[in-house]
């Protein structure tokens, strides 16, 4: 079918479609026509469209300025959580860190001595451990001293509280034969040395393992144990204790 | 009949798919004529004139619709926002005739509204099904075969058969409601 005959064959139906127009109905409809002087306001009509195509403008805008919001504080909030530790650790630094903040303003807290009366003492389990040098390091090697034990890690806030404490305790009464033991609870040195090389620690730091902590049955740090002279665990502190209960125990376990 | 001729290169140009589309041009085109259509089926010119702009901003805002038929869907969303108007009006009248049986005096104005033409091919076209009154709206307007038919997206062998359905019910509708004037 050519041009010609699409064009007759359209031709032929629209006058079809005409002829079979009901002309009744067609009157009623042509009542609707406008009035004859009626001239749209294209002028108004324009105004009106402009109006409300700048006010749609202004909505998309505002709604990318909303996206844009909303997209910066989801990646913003990503990446605190991404940067954040586990919740439980985070807990644990909460705790130690309003521990910490309750030790500060209560610096002259009473000594307390929890120590363990003697015929109740049990020997300490001995354990053999590195240090930073490869070299091992016993627990029965520093008996007829009084050794303090302590179960720390770099990521425990409560043991950032104590750890200048026990630097200062063990330089105090290192010659009077107090010796100090830091069993470290970190994955291993790559942690430990950075640390240890800004915050020196005087007092031999070994590197823990779980059956050490099971022996001490540490479940949270810091740990501290004293050990008496004859090698039996005098008192076990789980958590931050005052230092001049540390102080005084350790005068009490010296003489 | 075309009430306006606009020159179809307006059209062309404003709907080329390799150009942005020329909402303006078209209105500039196009207004006179949508708001003919809507002011049949809205009593009050002025709020014709809102609904054929209405017509324009969707149409701007559906990128889907900017394709040369781009005016056959003006049309028809021109004519769909007017019934619906049309059909809220005679809700409202209906309620206010409801009212007005408690009232029991109804206004002049009223009293010569309903026995306007207009009013009752208004009333009897807002309760047809959208598609007949849409059709024999437009068609009334004089849309072209193949306006309509691209307009109502109606095969055009079928378009012959709806018009006679539309008419019918029509014709049904205001004897009803009117008697056979």
């Amino acid at each position: 079918m050519d041009k010609h005959d699409y064009a007759s064959a359209a031709r032929d139906l629209t006058q079809e479609f005409t002829s079979g127009l009901d002309p009744w109905v067609e009157s009623r409809l042509a009542a609707l026509q406008p009035e004859q002087s009626w001239q749209p306001n294209i002028a108004r009509g324009q105004s009106l469209l402009r109006q409300q195509i700048s006010r749609t403008h202004a909505r998309i805008s505002r709604y990318w300025s909303w996206a844009a919001v909303i997209a910066t504080a989801a990646t913003l909030i990503a990446f605190a959580l991404a940067a954040a530790p586990a919740p439980r650790v985070l807990a644990q630094r909460c705790v130690d860190c309003s521990i910490a903040l309750w030790q500060s303003i209560s610096p002259a807290a009473p000594a307390q001595q929890n120590l363990i009366a003697v015929s109740n003492r049990v020997a300490a389990p001995d354990f053999t451990l590195t240090d930073a040098d490869g070299k091992s390091i016993r627990l029965s090697d520093a008996k007829g001293k009084v050794v303090l034990v302590n179960f720390w890690a770099t990521w425990c806030g409560g043991c950032q509280v104590e750890i200048p404490w026990f630097r200062e305790l063990y330089t105090t009464y290192k010659n009077a034969g107090l010796d100090a033991i830091g069993i470290s609870m970190d994955d291993g040195w790559t942690s430990v040395r950075p640390y240890l090389k800004e915050k020196p620690i005087p007092y031999t730091i070994v590197i823990g393992t779980e059956a050490t902590a099971k022996q001490f049955n540490v479940s949270a740090m810091p740990v501290t144990i004293l050990v008496d002279r004859q090698g039996n665990i005098a008192a076990t502190h789980t958590g931050i204790v005052a230092k001049s209960t540390y102080q005084s125990e350790i005068e009490s376990l010296l003489k | 009949m075309n009430v306006t001729a606009p020159s179809e290169a307006i059209l062309e140009a404003a709907t080329s798919p390799a150009a942005p589309f020329d909402i303006e041009s078209l209105f500039r085109a196009r207004f006179d004529r949508v708001a003919r259509v809507v002011a049949r089926v809205v009593r009050d010119p002025a709020r014709a004139e809102e609904l054929a702009v209405e017509a324009f901003v969707r149409l701007w805002r559906t990128p889907q619709a900017h394709t040369p038929q781009a005016e056959a869907w003006l049309y028809r969303t021109a004519v769909r926002l007017g019934l619906d108007e049309l059909r809220r009006q005679t809700r409202r009248q209906r309620y206010e005739s409801l009212l007005a049986v408690v009232r029991r005096n109804p206004t002049p104005e009223q009293l010569h509204a309903a026995t306007e033409e207009q009013d009752r091919v208004r009333v009897v076209l807002a309760t047809l099904p959208a598609r007949q009154a849409e059709l024999l709206l437009l068609r009334s307007h004089d849309l072209s075969y193949s306006e309509l038919a691209a307009a109502l997206n109606i095969h055009a062998g079928s378009l012959g058969t709806f018009l006679a359905r539309a008419q019918k019910s029509f014709r049904k509708e205001y004897t009803n409601r009117y008697g056979q004037t």
